[in-house]
Formats: C-alpha cells, structure tokens, sequence
C-alpha cells in the first residue's frame, strides 16, 4: 500500500527523515516534522494539515491474512435471475460499510448490542455461543446461547436488521459441527458463559482452531435422538450415555446410498472465489 | 458449377426514428444455413420530439381523479426482507421491468365503446414459432417480438404511442398497485387443499373418510347439487391479483420494484402491475408520472428512490 501522497510544499526533505525514523520491525510511521512550509518573512508559518498516519506491517504480507467469506453472501443453488442475487450484495455490503460485522463461526462466543426503544438505556446487550448460522442474503440470522440464572436463553438475530449497535466476537473458534441444538441436553457448564468475558484475541494471520471437545449429555430422553446418523453429531460424548447396542440400533437409520447422491453436491469454491473479490473490492472503496 | 452461396439481397430499412432494421437473404443450394438474419438497432427510445409538437396525435395530458394511466409487465425475481425506520420487518417481492414497450392502441369506439385500450407487451423473445400476424403487430410498433402481450384499460387523456417503452420508474415509492399473474399450479388436489374443507377426524371409528368432503347439500327438497358446489379438481395455474400491494423502494438503473407482501406466481414469471382499483388507496396514487415515465425526458432521478418509512442501508447507526 503506498504511502499517503506527497504535497509539492516543503515535504520532499523530509524523505531522508522518514527513512531514519523507521522501525525494526518494518512499521513506517509518517511525522508531523514537515508539516509546517516556510512562508514568507515576517508572517507566521502557513499551517499544512499533517498526512495521515499509515501504518504499513511489514511482518504480516496481504497474502497471510485469513480470507472469509460470510455464508450469508453464497447464493443458494435455485432458478433465481442473479439480478435478484446481486442486488441483494450491494445492499448487504452497504450496510457493512456502516455496522462493522466480523467473521465468525457455530462455537465463537459472541457479544451483541442491539437498540430497544423500551429499554432504559435504549440498548439491550446479550452474550452467548452461537449455535445457529442459517439464513441467505438480507434475511441472514444468528442464534446465540446463553444460561442466565439457570434458564437456557437463545436469541436469534438478524445479521442486517437495523436495529443491530454493535456485534464483537469474544472468542472466536470452530466446533466438529454445523449446529449446536445438542446443547440443549447437554449439560449446563457447556453453554454458560459470563457476560462480562473479556475478548480472546486471535491474530488475523492464524487459522481459527477447532474446538476438539465432546460434551457430556444429561440423562436421556433428549430433545432429539442425536445419536441417530442423519444429525451426524460429532461433538458428543455417546460411549458415557449410550450403550453400543443402543449405538448399533441407531445405525439402522442409517442411509448409506446418500453420499453418491450427485444432486446433493453444489461446488461453492468457484461462486464463492468470486464474490469474495466482489465483496472485498466494494468494502476497500 | 460451384455450388456458391448467393448473397441475393441485403434490405437497410430506416425508419423515421433513427433504428434500423438489417436483413440479409441468403441462397444456397447445397448447403443448410438459415435463409432469413435480422439485426435490428434503435438510435432513440423515445419519441419524445413527436410528444412536443404542436399538433401532434399523441398530445401529453395532465393526470386528474378520473384518469386512469397504462401499467407494466414485470418478471418476478424473488422475495427480501426489507425495514421500517422504526425497526419493523416487512416481506418484499422484486419485480423487474424488462423491455416493456406499447404495442398497439385502440381506441374507445373499436374497443368497447366505453374505455380505450393499450396492449403492451413484455420481454423479448426469438421471432421463431410465431404466427405473421403477431409479427406484423411487432413490426408495426417498431419493437422485437415479446413474450408476453396484455391489453390495459386506459382513459382517453393517458394514451401513448406505439413503440414507447415503459419503465419502473412509472410506479413511485409510496403508491399502491394491484398484480395479477398466473397462480402455480398443484394440479388435482382434493377438498382440504383446495377449498379449505375441515376433513373429519383422525381416529375414534372414522371409516376410511379422512379427507372427503362429507354431505353435498341438502336433502329432498332440491333434490340435488347446486351448481358450483366446491368438489376437488385442478388447482392453480388461473389468474390470480393481489390487491392494494405498497410500492416500498423503486430501482431506476436495474428497473425493478420492490413490492410488498408476496404475490401470485412462480420466480421468473411474468406478472401485470397496474395502479389499484381499491376505493380507500385512491388517495396514495395522487399525481404519478402520467401518462408514463420518459426516460429521455427532463426529469433527472436518482438511481433509488425509497418511501419515506423505510430503512436504508446507507444510513448511520443512532446512538
């Protein structure tokens, strides 16, 4: 990225200051040295407004930083006109420009502020897993989980709404799964998390780890019966639940004849290539 | 002795507006090639100095109470959440306007004696499969075959001439329309599904009749079924309106309108938008652009227009 542009007036000399002001570690930082011309005697200094502070990071290349593509913004595969598609896109990316979204996944801790007119203090914060992701387009939503006083509380919201403050990810990981419903029979330590949790960093730079945990289950029965193969739920622990004739007899729901099923492959990798230059080229204008 | 093919005749036709018409015939003896190629351009959309003479036969009016002014053709695209600025949540169908022109005018007395009429004709399709006299209507208005053709009520002082083309921006935020399009059809469906007949219970000795429509009237006074007695048959797939649906938001560049609630019809059908009929939103539809909308005109609008309720994206967080 280059440096903020040169003024004609009395910054030229200041390259060789610049040069000896930088960092070892890569990081260039512009000063205010030259900021003022010399104007003509007798009159004080014309004031030159100073240049923008750019702060170039040497050590991380644009190469390394991680590439996320929201899933909201992959089409899904329909007989839709892509007009629809795209017109939807170019309002999503305005409202970016405006309510910074981060990137997230099912199993980051979250914490959202949204507006309420009934409130006291006109806003309404909630903290939470997010165990839900569904949704395309505008219509985007995100489910977080939280235990407030012994009570499971999920709220779903949505990633567009105007009512959306402020959306700050507190810890961001992955888990073996899409969702999460199974937290509902879990046991409660495996949804509660503080609302005062202070953010866990992550460096732009690194993949986002895959939280490897298996939870412990209450007592059976179950919301749903997660041990059958359709839920394909990795991120239980069944050998402390269920027996493995209990596990044998789930396995004749199985339906092995579904993974050669072609019609259910829909290839992202080339729609999502680009509309994630799309995207990104719209978010740096 | 060489089987050549002849290039016998190229016709250049320039009409009065500037587009041209470019057919080229083709002979060949041996060989198959298509023997007919149309290229066609248009210099000038519309014909808008014909609008400012004098004496002209297509005069402009003003809009009053009693007029009633051309609707459009549109193509359904799909359905998206749009806000209110007091943060409620509203469904929206798109519609895209796509080369909608005026095709034909007829007047009061050869229509029906009472209102004049437009056809107006929608999206273009290939020339192929088409009767000549449906390709001499196209041809007589100066536009490409469409696909879909359909005759608007029209009072005397909204009439366009032949060949204009129609634009979203005929609709304004804030106004309401009715839209009538081909519902999707279910084909045979029974009683329940069709005339939203109760059916009889699940269980407790019910015979094998779950679903039937159970007596079809009364006894041995009439001594039969009145005509039009709802009975299970084909569902779907007749024309259908929605009435009293708000304009929301108008895109100029693209053509489409965003159009609340949802609306008869399949993604990528053809639907007639027109100005509603209902007595109580008469007074929302006050001074639209009438009696269209000219792209070549003076009017210079931006590239979205909102109703003054809704949210925009571009707005900045409160508070």
């Amino acid at each position: 990225m280059a440096v903020s542009s040169r003024r004609a007036g009395g910054v030229v000399g200041s390259v060789r200051l610049l040069r000896s002001l930088q960092h070892q570690d890569g990081r260039l930082f512009s000063t205010s040295v030259a900021r003022h011309t010399a104007g003509s005697e007798g009159q004080p200094p014309k004031f030159v407004p100073p240049s923008k502070p750019v702060i170039i990071d040497k050590a991380k290349s644009q190469a390394s930083l991680r590439q996320f593509l929201s899933p909201e913004f992959i089409p899904p595969r329909q007989r839709t006109n892509p007009v629809k598609f795209a017109m939807e896109r170019k309002d999503m990316i305005q409202r970016r420009k405006i309510l910074n979204i981060p990137e997230f996944y099912v199993g980051s801790v979250l914490e959202v502020t949204m507006l309420d007119p009934h409130a006291a203090s006109k806003t309404n914060r909630f903290v939470g897993i997010c165990i839900q992701r569904s949704g395309k387009g505008l219509g985007a939503t995100f489910t977080l989980r939280n235990i407030v006083d012994g009570q499971g509380v999920e709220i779903c919201y949505e990633l567009y709404s105007p009512r959306m403050k402020h959306i700050e990810v507190l810890k961001l990981e992955k888990r073996l799964d899409d969702n999460l419903f199974y937290l509902r029979d879990a046991l409660p330590e495996y949804s509660t998390f503080d609302f005062d949790m202070k953010p866990v960093h992550l460096s732009p730079t690194q993949d986002v780890p895959v939280n490897q945990i298996k939870v412990r289950m209450k007592p059976r029965p179950w919301s749903k019966r997660w041990e059958r193969p359709k839920f394909n739920v990795q991120g239980i622990r069944f050998d402390q639940c269920l027996t493995p004739e209990q596990m044998e007899h789930a396995q004749k729901w199985a339906e092995p004849w579904r993974q050669y099923d072609m019609l259910k492959e829909y290839d992202t990798s080339s729609v999502e290539e680009k509309i994630l230059q799309e995207v990104q080229a719209e978010l740096n204008k | 002795n060489s089987s050549d093919i002849l290039l016998t005749v190229i016709l250049l036709s320039l009409l009065l507006d500037g587009s041209c018409y470019c057919i080229f015939m083709c002979e060949s003896r041996k060989s198959s090639i298509p023997a007919v190629q149309c290229v066609r351009t248009i210099k000038t959309s519309t014909w808008w100095d014909e609008h400012l003479t004098e004496d002209n036969p297509w005069p402009r009016h003003e809009w009053d109470e009693k007029s009633r002014r051309v609707g459009l053709v549109a193509v359904k695209l799909g359905m998206m959440p749009v806000w209110t600025k007091s943060g409620e949540r509203h469904v929206v169908t798109m519609l895209q306007v796509q080369d909608c022109h005026v095709i034909k005018h007829i007047p009061k007395e050869e229509y029906n004696g009472r209102t004049a009429a437009l056809i107006i004709g929608a999206k273009n399709s290939p020339p192929f499969y088409r009767t000549e006299e449906s390709l001499e209507m196209f041809r007589n208005a100066g536009v490409p075959p469409k696909q879909k053709v359909t005759t608007f009520h029209v009072t005397d002082n909204a009439v366009i001439k032949p060949g204009t083309p129609l634009y979203a921006a005929h609709f304004r935020p804030g106004q309401y329309v009715d839209v009538t399009a081909k519902t999707i059809g279910k084909g045979f469906q029974g009683v329940m599904k069709r005339w939203g007949f109760s059916g009889q219970p699940a269980s407790h000795g019910q015979t094998k009749t779950h679903r039937r429509p159970g007596s079809l009237g009364p006894g041995g006074d009439p001594a039969k079924v009145f005509k039009g007695k709802k009975m299970p048959g084909k569902m779907g797939n007749v024309f259908d309106t929605a009435f009293g649906l708000k304009v929301w938001r108008v895109n100029t560049k693209a053509n489409i309108l965003y159009i609340n609630g949802s609306v008869p019809g399949h993604r990528n059908c053809l639907v007639k938008v027109r100005d509603t009929i209902l007595p109580h939103r008469l007074e929302k539809n006050r001074n639209p652009p009438f009696p269209t909308f000219f792209a070549d005109g003076d009017e210079e609008l931006p590239e979205d227009l909102y109703d003054e309720n809704m949210f925009q994206f571009g707005e900045p967080i409160p508070g």
